[in-house]
């Protein structure tokens, strides 16, 4: 029987994705749970999977074209089979969807279910093709589960190749073993040509998959240094989510901004008293940035108003604290977010902080954790830069933009001239949502808590 | 060793028990002039006389009564019911006579009873002659159920049964009774609650009775040329049950197939895959797969018959099945 290939749901907001990759050609056999094609969607890219086995009849969206989540991209038959004729009917076409018909092609690419209003909340870090979208808890025989626990691996990072995905056995044994990162099939195509030891490349696909790009930029660096003059860059997928995403916020929420001196001495002071102690005990070392997440989560707590965003039934106040943290690299700007920051302690921020920004730089953080942020924090600290002033990141109606430490002088009570460490920090909110009363109410409490940090920092 | 077949097998076990023990005594339909049905008390009656071997009318209440009612007061009866189909006519004298005996006297009244009786379709006897409801039994607390599936374990397990004290419903398999296969000469028992592993095998556990165990047997050999290896558990007796033996197998293999011919529903391989849900279900690789009867009438028609009867295809299929769970 005829199978679908549909383009899966990526995320909570993700509504469209485009295929940067299809790894099989038409005519090409494929088993179910083989890697077919690569989807990029706001910044990430995912390998999505084979829902079934057969010969890969029919490609109906080729690489490039931004098309909605569950559109039908390819069909998949069994040896001999022709391609039954409704399915080629209520296919998607081969070309972008017109902003009108998006509604009717995500439904009839779905026909028993109802509309799709609300996008199901579906934060799965492995994304499934084909009609079985998995949104529920992770299938996995017993047995499988028994042996992950045992080997302290997450199933939900494992793939089921089993009947109807279901994880077994030994799927479990392979994650187990599978002692380096794999590569795409185009990766291990062009390193094979080249005769490169893939073990050397550092992958940048889901999961450290060694994807062609990282093979092409390991073979020629030269690509993935700056732009040359009277040279024409191609917008990449990512650059293309920023430039609609910044446009977006810059012209359709009214930014005002702000900005206060902070005296960072005491924190300073501070944070070099606990760092030894926290490295001792916890093996990991506390930076500036923790501090201020972790007070940017409090005054949140303090002044819901600018965790929140703006819906058509009005103003959201988000019931999660996820402070972002605005992660610069090569293919642009991405911002992961702490999750539950108003909850978790400075050493819990840290790892997460750590590990997030890691994964940013490698290309491998999950859609949730970029899509989770409520307020974001962006810091240009280790610039020559006094100060600035940030787009927000929609749909959040906050950001705190963090210049340079620097000395300044000032009188002290007995009129001597003195010096302290100070950063100008800049917030910018969004006005339809908040006034400036209350932003400027916001940063002069901020001011506060970070000027007072053991007792900000102690009542945690 | 000689091979004799399944019937001649439960024969020599009479022929030895009355022998040796003057109390036992069989009774039933047609078991002493015509030999039985399915010739298993042949040559009896000449044997040992119209009185330890009783012809009785078609009364099964009756005969099923008098039996209990003969245990109680000292003899050892072997009473046959010719089709299980009729055990429903004695229901009362069974479950509430022979399987309570015992207990409502506290202790102070036995009932060293067998009733054997047979199940199995395939032989054209339609829907009144040809069911397999033995887990009815196996529900009843007070009565051993008996499952043999091979000559061996049936002449070694009828004389258990005879010289057991307690009640004991005896399952036959009416397309076995002419299997043939090595019987000792002589006495020997097999204990009540041993299982035996008729194949081992690392893959798939098969725990299969009555005549799903040689079905089970052929289905591994065609597994196993696919790469399959397979383990045929037989549990002999279903109550009481070697759990044990079982467990073990299935914590080795980790898969699941259970071969009975019962009906499927609340039948004997219910009863398995819970025991591997309840008691292993940390080591299961696949989810549980039956084989049973349909929950059908067992049809007169022969085409139809043979599409109701699950036999090796239906359980090299099952163990297929669960096998894709690598």
């Amino acid at each position: 029987m005829a199978v679908e290939v549909v383009l899966p749901m990526l995320g909570v907001t993700v509504e469209k994705g485009s295929i940067s990759e299809w790894l099989k050609k038409e005519g090409d056999k494929v088993e179910k749970g083989e890697s077919i094609f690569v989807v990029e969607a706001d910044k990430v890219s995912t390998e999505v999977e084979s829902p079934g086995s057969g010969v890969l009849a029919k490609i109906l969206v080729n690489e490039g074209i931004e098309v909605p989540v569950l559109t039908v991209v390819a069909i998949i038959t069994q040896a001999g089979e022709e391609i039954p004729e409704d399915i080629l009917a209520k296919a998607a076409p081969a070309s972008p969807v017109p902003e009108a018909v998006e509604v009717d092609a995500v439904a009839s690419a779905t026909p028993k279910a109802e509309p799709l209003s609300p996008i199901p909340a579906a934060p799965a870090p492995v994304f499934s093709s084909g009609p079985t979208v998995q949104s529920g808890p992770v299938r996995a025989v017993p047995a499988a589960r028994r042996s992950a626990k045992e080997k302290g691996l997450d199933l939900a990072f494992i793939n089921g190749t089993g009947p109807d995905g279901v994880i077994t056995c030994r799927d479990v044994e392979n994650a187990a073993t599978a002692s380096r990162p794999k590569a795409s099939t185009l990766a291990a195509r062009m390193a094979a040509q080249q005769g490169l030891d893939l073990s050397v490349v550092a992958g940048s696909g889901i999961r450290g998959r060694i994807m062609r790009s990282d093979v092409s930029a390991f073979l020629d660096p030269s690509q993935s240094e700056g732009p040359a003059l009277g040279q024409v860059i191609p917008l990449s997928n990512v650059r293309q989510v920023i430039s609609r995403r910044m446009s977006e916020s810059a012209f359709g929420a009214p930014h005002i901004y702000f900005f206060a001196e902070v005296d960072l001495d005491p924190l300073l002071a501070f944070r070099k008293q606990l760092v030894p102690q926290v490295e001792d005990a916890f093996g990991i070392r506390l930076s500036l940035n923790d501090f201020l997440i972790k007070a940017v989560a409090l005054n949140l707590l303090d002044f819901p108003l600018l965790n929140s965003r703006l819906a058509p039934e009005g103003v959201v106040i988000n019931p999660q604290v996820n402070v972002g943290l605005a992660v610069a690299q090569p293919e642009g700007l991405i911002v992961p977010a702490v999750a539950e920051t108003d909850r978790i302690g400075l050493v819990a921020i840290a790892e997460q902080r750590a590990d997030l920004v890691e994964r940013a730089r490698s290309g491998r953080l999950t859609l949730p954790e970029i899509e989770r942020g409520t307020f974001t924090v962006s810091s240009l600290a280790q610039y020559d830069i006094t100060l600035f002033t940030a787009i927000l990141n929609p749909p959040q109606s906050g950001i705190l933009s963090v210049g340079q430490t620097q000395d300044k002088l000032y009188l002290d009570d007995q009129g001597q001239v003195r010096s302290k460490k100070i950063s100008v920090m800049g917030l910018g909110v969004d006005h339809r949502i908040i006034d400036g009363a209350v932003a400027a109410d916001f940063l002069q409490n901020l001011k506060r808590k970070l000027e007072a940090p053991a007792f900000s920092f102690s009542h945690l | 060793m000689r091979e004799i077949n399944y019937a001649d097998a439960l024969n020599e076990a009479l022929r030895e028990c009355m022998t040796a023990d003057e109390n036992v005594m069989i009774m039933g339909e047609d078991i002493g002039l015509y030999g039985g049905v399915f010739q298993v008390t042949k040559g009896l009656i000449e044997e040992f006389g119209p009185k330890r071997v009783l012809d009785t009318p078609i009364s099964e209440a009756g005969f099923v009564g008098a039996s209990v009612g003969a245990a109680l007061t000292g003899l050892r009866p072997v009473t046959e019911i010719m089709f299980i189909d009729f055990t429903t006519v004695a229901m009362d004298m069974i479950i509430n006579q022979m399987a309570k005996m015992h207990y409502m006297f506290g202790g102070r009244g036995r009932v060293p009873m067998v009733l054997r009786t047979n199940i199995g379709a395939g032989r054209g006897t339609a829907a009144q002659h040809s069911q397999s409801f033995h887990s009815i039994f196996a529900h009843i607390p007070g009565l051993y159920v008996i499952a043999p599936s091979t000559p061996y374990d049936a002449k070694g397990l009828l004389i258990e049964a005879i010289e057991n004290d307690n009640p004991v419903i005896f399952v036959e398999h009416k397309k076995l009774y002419i299997e043939k296969g090595p019987v000792p000469e002589g006495r020997y028992t097999i204990p009540f609650g041993q299982a035996e592993v008729k194949r081992e095998g690392s893959d798939v556990t098969v725990v299969a009775t009555h005549a799903m165990v040689g079905r089970s047997l052929i289905a591994a050999e065609q597994a196993a040329q696919k790469g399959i290896s397979v383990e045929v558990v037989d549990p002999r007796t279903l109550v009481p049950l070697d759990k044990e033996t079982i467990l073990t197998s299935i914590r080795k293999t980790g898969r699941l197939v259970v071969a009975d011919e019962g009906h499927k529903n609340c039948g004997f391989g219910a009863e398995i895959g819970c025991l591997a849900a309840e008691e292993a279900v940390e080591y299961l690789k696949a989810p549980v797969a039956r084989v049973a009867s349909p929950d059908t009438p067992v049809p007169f028609s022969p085409p139809l018959e043979q599409a109701f009867i699950q036999d090796e295809k239906e359980i090299l299929l099952a163990v297929e099945k669960v096998a894709q769970y690598a």
